[in-house]
């Protein structure tokens, strides 16, 4: 097991350098470069301006010269600075990060908290009337976009009853403290993760149930139910262990798609995230900022793909890795 | 807001195998289009797209508005006779701008799948024929694209290139050709020692025809499945961008254009119309669209058939 894994490790090096070059090029060899926002107001940035700024950045070097500095940089720690800002790129990742944990991880507890019973329950009650109501329920919540669904939930609880906030986290005309805070913070977090969570919801919901069909199947828990064993421990105490095999690796495998359902989330809500930050960056053409949280998103889908492995193999003994 | 759809890659052998027995005059593809009818839902998501797609193609002919004419003297109305789906604040009608709006996502979205499976089912059969080398680079480069986002690629790419059809069409298509180009190289590999192959080669057909005419054709049913899921992928995913500012610019309607449009409209004033009608074709098309996909799984992957109702 610790052989696979540092040789998954060891893979993920050449994975990423690949990586890097891939977005590295796409990126140089888009029209317009990088200035082309400055360019845009030619009335005020002189030619002897724009070239300073190339300069300062080392625009005109070599492609292969800009990558290899921005990759020895990367390693050493230093992701560049914002052309935007100035300011260094990894802080300006770092402060976006705790806003986008606190929406993604909230919406990832709803989703256990939710499919977990309900795919479960929709498995042990196969077709019955619960089952049907269920999975209709998550093929229809695979299919709402989430923008449409936020929106939606807006015009009914803002603009309608006007029970919860539209925009961002707090409420800026109230300095809350203590408890009145987190109840302002919750109250701007409901939609945000509600929007953000039905899709993960309904997806593991039809997981969890496809999970618990296959295992209540098997020979063992007839064998359970024959010996006499009460509903209650023949699935919480048989089934459930080897039913959740499957679904706590399609867990770690959603963590991603949360991240990049914070982009649309971020957007609708106008909550200061990753996701915000990476649009805003897009439309200003900040290289080093772009660059930056990409290559976090795809670390962590590394990641997420290594861990999902690694818990299959942990959790279920009859997987042996070489 | 990804649509989560298991990629699972389904047998690459062709449905009409093993069960002679039901239909043996017919050909293996109109047995699969009975059997697909039999699937009730996903004929009526079939039969949805078709009424969509008529509606968003001979719509705008027929009713009497213009998509961009713009009328004063019918600003913000909510839905009525003569504006069944309201109007917006320039006064034009929004059931026109919702069917021509629709034509143009779905042919953004029909264009990108087709750039992703020509492209995966290229790079695919190259390196399930080849192998070696070229197999291992080809997988290596597949690795590469599954790892990063491609929403996010998407949104860089518009971001940076400037929206216009075809950059969508390229920045959506050149980040989902992967699934199409792994289920074809598999196909490929298990595929190439069968003995239909090996009997087509020594009569000596020539290397292409052996992959034209035999190998390719029987290993693409898996592939029309996950062009079918793609297809809401793509439709979700243009939405996506159009409402983040980054799709088709106006006067020019798209279904995530009009959301984006809407939502001031909406969260202030309350004219939900204006957000709530594109929205709905965006959810009736991708549900319709994995209802048929569903149904396609079960046709082509011969492991379903005997328990139609899990899934």
């Amino acid at each position: 097991m610790r052989a696979y894994l540092l040789r998954r490790l060891l893979q993920a090096v050449p994975l990423l350098f690949g990586i890097s070059v891939l977005l590295f090029v796409a990126l140089q060899m888009t029209p317009g470069g990088p200035l082309a926002v400055a360019e845009d107001v030619q009335g005020r940035v002189t030619a002897e301006d724009l070239q300073r700024l190339r300069n300062r950045y080392g625009l005109d070097d070599p492609m292969y010269v800009q990558y290899l500095r921005w990759a020895g940089d990367l390693l050493r720690g230093d992701w560049g600075t914002s052309f935007d800002t100035g300011r260094p790129v990894l802080v300006t990742i770092a402060e976006r990060v705790p806003t986008t944990l606190l929406l993604t991880g909230t919406a990832f507890l709803v989703t256990l908290i939710l499919s977990i019973p309900i795919g479960l329950l929709a498995a042990v009650r196969q077709y019955s009337g619960f089952d049907y109501a269920s999975t209709s329920v998550a093929f229809l919540g695979v299919s709402i976009p989430s923008f449409w669904f936020g929106l939606m939930l807006l015009y009914v609880f803002t603009f309608l009853l006007g029970w919860l906030p539209s925009v961002g986290l707090s409420d800026p005309r109230h300095d809350y403290t203590g408890w009145a805070a987190a109840g302002d913070l919750a109250r701007h977090l409901v939609m945000p993760v509600a929007v953000l969570a039905l899709v993960s919801t309904a997806t593991n919901t039809r997981y969890v149930r496809a999970a618990m069909l296959d295992v209540i199947g098997h020979d063992y828990v007839r064998t359970a139910r024959a010996k006499g064993l009460t509903e209650m421990a023949v699935v919480g105490k048989h089934a459930v262990k080897n039913g959740a095999i499957p679904v706590v690796t399609i867990l770690a495998l959603e963590i991603p798609d949360l991240f990049i359902g914070a982009v649309i989330t971020e957007s609708i809500f106008a909550i200061p995230g990753m996701g915000r930050l990476f649009v805003q960056s897009a439309s200003l053409r900040d290289y080093p900022v772009l660059m930056g949280i990409l290559m976090t998103a795809s670390v962590l889908v590394i990641v997420s793909n290594l861990v999902a492995d690694a818990l299959y193999a942990l959790l279920d003994p009859r997987i042996r890795y070489r | 807001m990804t649509l989560v759809v298991a990629e699972q890659p389904p047998s690459p052998i062709p449905a009409h195998r093993g069960d002679t027995a039901v239909e043996p005059s017919r050909s293996g593809w109109s047995r699969a289009w009975l059997k697909f009818c039999k699937h009730r839902l996903a004929f009526a998501g079939l039969m949805t797209l078709a009424a969509i797609g008529l509606g968003v193609v001979a719509g705008p002919r027929l009713l009497p508005y213009d998509p961009e004419r713009i009328d004063f003297a019918a600003q913000n109305q909510s839905p009525s006779l003569a504006h069944p789906l309201g109007t917006d604040e320039l006064g034009r009608d929004q059931l026109v701008r919702v069917l021509d709006g629709g034509r143009v996502s779905l042919s953004v979205a029909l264009a990108a799948v087709a750039v992703a499976m020509t492209l995966g089912v290229t790079v695919g059969a190259l390196a399930g024929w080849a192998g070696g080398a070229l197999d291992n680079v080809l997988m290596r480069a597949v690795d590469i694209f599954y790892s990063i986002p491609g929403l996010l690629a998407a949104i860089l790419l518009v971001s940076l290139v400037g929206p216009g059809f075809w950059t969508i069409v390229a920045a959506l298509g050149f980040w989902r050709w992967m699934p199409a180009a792994r289920l074809v190289r598999a196909g490929f590999l298990s595929v190439k020692e069968m003995d239909f192959v090996s009997a087509a080669r020594a009569l000596g057909a020539p290397e292409r025809r052996l992959v034209l005419r035999h190998m390719l054709p029987s290993v693409l049913s898996p592939v029309v499945v996950t062009a079918t899921l793609g297809m809401a992928r793509a439709i979700l995913a243009e939405s996506a961008l159009s409402f983040l500012g980054l799709g088709l610019q106006p006067p020019q309607a798209t279904w995530g254009r009009m959301l984006y449009e809407a939502q001031t409209v909406v969260i202030h004033d309350g004219y939900w119309w204006r957000g709530f009608f594109p929205g709905l074709m965006i959810f009736l098309c991708i549900l319709s669209v994995n209802f048929v996909g569903d149904g396609l799984r079960d046709v082509f992957d011969p492991r379903t058939v005997h328990r139609p109702q899990s899934d």
